[in-house]
């Protein structure tokens, strides 16, 4: 996501242009003040993107800031102030790398403690968090920031998809999750008019939810190119350009950025301009945040003609004509349809393959239509959220599909003491070997 | 059924307690319908009313992990770990189905992993929100609606309201009971130890909603005739946690001679604390029970103004419960990986420790492999308030 030590190269030019767009998320946190603006400490697909922005309310990201920590390696510090308190190591780094920073900034009174990255993140004047399937530190990491920052009011709204079974049909419930995660984002609306003072304009809300729609559709469109073989992109260059749709939704920086990256992608494959310079391996990241300060191990990948056309992680949209969404005049209830439809759109195909579930369903997905030989995990240890289950999806996968070779790499996204170069490069040169002979059998 | 009449209760939950699962493999044999459930949000009356056996998990903390980790990963709990393994070693085979309620992220993201390993005939992930909202209660109501359809199709018969508040009534009861034992812990020193306890907790939890009252009326009616010999000196301790549900580790604290004389855990107070009120819609008063009256950290609560207020609407049970058991001393016992427990830690110690109470925070395994450095700590622990 950022300006890593180690020093990936981005293989896009125009992904060369995220570090300023993260920059820019940061420093608007700084400038909101003078700027009469709000700052709201908040987490990414959330789903209340297009109220901040439709508010003027300043995002000040949590998991960017700790993202950017780590790949400056400049987590550890804080990493251990949350530890002083009894933070376990085991929570979620995001979480208790921006907690120990907050702990740091209350003690100086509010001065931005020296050395913080890219200038640091502003105090919030207000925390809006989401209990939601997505995670539980999506609503704890707000309570326990609290306890350092008192004065600063936390609203913790709520958007659910109905879960997978396939003896019960989701459609049914779909409307009353719908019905639900529109009302919990009223209720955020009331909350931000509480805080700024002002009420929402719901014009420009609606506008905003339309930037969204389209920046969905042309992200989807942009990524789609990369089914080109070679591919002009891989997802070292992702783990980057998912910047703008993750964290600057509803914004036309980032609908332009896309258009940016579309027309370079397009050049790219008419010159015939790949990744790897000879690609011989295909893979799918199919799950997992990376290690953000190890960035550079999509290199090694590319270096042994190994490339990355498509990912799970990241991938927070979908064309939206194929989410078939009802009609609706009020922009929270199209949100909330968006996130609904968003999760169960697999659902379907997953009904109708045996023993498979829609995560291994996308994986099998994206593996066609972007030609994939071999897929890669990363497990990070403080994030159950989007890793554990991973064992089962693998087995599902080689179950349901075929038996496809598989590497489930193991780390964390901020805490580097869990990680080793040179096992991580041993593991990888074991897994491009086997994918190797599979290759040779005619697979 | 067994017959408690003649004061036998600590034998019989002792019985339960080691032989953990044997009458619901009883029951079982008489045709019952079994149903597993994890966690405090467990929906028992719904259970109770589809005429099935609730039957809540455990695991063994004195078994080591050996098949489980090749389906499920380590950074899941330790607890649902161990639980899954004896569930993948074949210790529930009784089970006819299982309800995973959303607790906390290591349940909900693996609930793929139970249900394909296990492959029970029936599964259902019932969904909970995080949030107690007004919009949030009638979404719980959708959602036990949703799982009531469920039920019924199991057992191919309706589940009538009257069903339902004739079980809202007879858990009520259990709670009442239960609350009526641990009030007998009041006494110096109490009048059941808390090892004991923690067995007649953990057989209730393995039993009908009717036997288990019926245990638990049969232990205090047991307990009550004993009289209480103060020695002056013991300390009076409160444990909060998760799923704690072996005496190993209060065996700890007891061995190193203190009292624990209350607890805050998801089997026990947290299980009996906050009744489901009668209300003319049934579904309505299990939703506010387990929403709102159930004080667990997977659920957020902060509609106060105030941080300190917030806090009080969280925690103020516990300072409840250290005034009225007159607890001298808290041990915080949470569970590695446990994000839920875990981001609690700093504002729940210092919410207790500012009633003058002193906290002891230990972050463990579900496992006896580590107890000998738990006595250690507990032990200097209670030098300390001494
Ligand atoms: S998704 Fe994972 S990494 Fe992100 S905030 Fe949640 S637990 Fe932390
Ligand atoms: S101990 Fe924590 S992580 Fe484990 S089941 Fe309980 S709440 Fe979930």
């Amino acid at each position: 996501m950022a300006e890593e030590k180690k020093g990936r190269a981005v293989a896009t030019q125009t992904a060369a242009k995220i570090p300023k767009f993260v920059r820019g998320n940061l420093s608007a946190t700084l400038k909101a003040q003078e700027e009469g603006k709000k700052v709201a400490y908040a987490f990414i697909a959330d789903g209340q993107d297009e109220i901040m922005r439709a508010m003027d309310i300043v995002p000040a990201w949590g998991e960017s800031f700790s993202g950017v920590c780590a790949a400056k390696r400049d987590a550890e510090n804080y990493l251990q102030k949350a530890e002083s308190d009894n933070f376990s190591r085991s929570l979620c780094t995001y979480a208790t790398c921006n907690i120990g920073f907050d702990m740091i900034r209350e003690e100086l009174g509010g001065q931005m403690p020296e050395g913080a990255p890219w200038g640091g993140m502003a105090r919030p004047d207000m925390i809006l968090g989401s209990g939601q399937l997505l995670c539980d530190p999506r609503f704890k990491w707000p309570q326990a920031t609290q306890h350092y920052l008192q004065d600063v009011p936390v609203f913790v709204g709520s958007m659910y998809y109905p879960p997978f079974d396939p003896n019960t049909d989701h459609h049914a419930q779909e409307k009353f999750y719908v019905k639900y995660a529109a009302e919990e984002l009223r209720e955020c609306v009331k909350f931000c008019e509480k805080v700024t003072g002002k009420k929402m304009d719901w014009d420009r809300l609606a506008a905003t939810v339309e930037l969204s729609d389209k920046t969905w559709d042309l992200f989807i469109d942009t990524y789609e190119l990369r089914k080109a073989i070679p591919t002009p992109m891989d997802t070292g260059d992702a783990m980057n350009t998912m910047v703008p749709l993750t964290f600057n939704l509803g914004t036309q920086e980032a609908f332009d950025f896309y258009v940016e990256l579309n027309a370079e992608l397009k050049q790219k494959i008419a010159d015939g301009v790949g990744v790897a310079t000879h690609e011989k391996y295909r893979l799918i990241w199919a799950a997992g945040l990376p290690s953000w300060f190890a960035l550079g191990d999509f290199q090694y990948f590319n270096a042994k003609g190994a490339d990355f056309p498509v990912e799970v992680t990241y991938r927070g949209c979908e064309k939206i004509e194929r989410l078939d969404l009802p009609k609706t005049n009020d922009p929270l209830e199209h949100i909330a349809w968006r996130w609904v439809r968003y999760w169960t759109h697999w659902y379907d195909k997953a009904m109708k393959r045996p023993g498979s579930i829609p995560k291994v369903e996308r994986i099998i997905e994206y593996i066609e239509d972007y030609k994939c030989d071999g897929v890669v995990f990363h497990s990070a240890f403080s994030c159950r959220s989007w890793h554990a289950g991973i064992i089962h999806q693998a087995e599902t996968l080689k179950r349901v599909y075929k038996d496809i070779p598989i590497l489930i790499m193991e780390g964390d996204i901020v805490d580097i003491s869990s990680y080793n170069e040179a096992d991580t490069h041993n593991r990888i040169d074991a897994f491009l070997e086997a994918l190797d002979a599979y290759k040779k059998r005619g697979n | 059924m067994t017959d408690f009449g003649n004061g036998n209760g600590l034998a019989t939950a002792d019985k339960y307690y080691s032989q953990y699962g044997v009458r619901a493999q009883e029951l079982k044999g008489s045709g019952k319908k079994i149903i597993g459930y994890l966690s405090a949000l467990g929906p028992l009356e719904i259970l109770t009313a589809a005429g099935v056996v609730p039957f809540r998990l455990k695991g063994n903390v004195s078994e080591a992990i050996t098949k489980g980790d090749a389906y499920m990963e380590t950074i899941v709990c330790p607890f649902v770990r161990n639980v899954f393994d004896s569930a993948v070693k074949g210790k529930f085979s009784f089970l006819d189905g299982m309800v995973l309620p959303h607790q906390c992220d290591s349940i909900d993201r693996t609930n793929d992993v139970w249900s394909y390993n296990l492959n029970l005939p029936y599964w259902h992930f019932l969904n909970f929100p995080h949030v107690t909202d007004d919009p949030s209660i009638e979404f719980t109501k959708e959602l036990y609606r949703v799982f009531i359809g469920t039920l019924e199709k199991l057992t191919g018969k309706k589940i009538t309201d009257e069903a339902i508040a004739k079980a809202v009534a007879a858990h009520n009861e259990n709670r009442r009971l239960m609350r009526e034992l641990y009030a007998l812990r009041k006494t110096n020193p109490p009048l059941i130890w808390g090892a004991e306890m923690m067995k007649v907790l953990v057989a209730a939890m393995s039993l009908p909603v009717e036997e288990s009252s019926a245990l638990i009326e049969s232990v205090t009616k047991e307990v009550s005739k004993r009289t209480a010999k103060s020695n002056g000196k013991s300390h009076r301790i409160m444990l909060i946690g998760d799923q704690i549900d072996d005496a190993a580790i209060i065996d700890a604290i007891e061995g190193a001679g203190a009292h624990l004389v209350m607890d805050d855990l998801s089997i026990g107070a947290k299980m009996y604390w906050g009744d489901v009120d009668v209300t003319s819609d049934p579904v309505q008063g299990i939703a506010e029970r387990y929403l709102r009256k159930l004080k667990i950290p997977t659920t957020f609560v902060g509609s106060k103004e105030t941080y300190q207020e917030i806090l009080d609407e969280r925690y103020g049970h516990m300072k409840q419960f250290i005034s009225e058991f007159n607890v001298n001393g808290v041990v915080l016992f949470i569970y590695k990986y446990c994000d839920p427990y875990g981001f609690e830690v700093p504002a729940m110690k210092s919410y207790i420790e500012s009633t003058g109470t002193p906290v002891l925070y230990l972050e463990d395994e579900y496992s006896i492999s580590t107890l000998a450095r738990m006595k250690t700590r507990i032990e200097a622990f209670l030098e300390m308030i001494a």
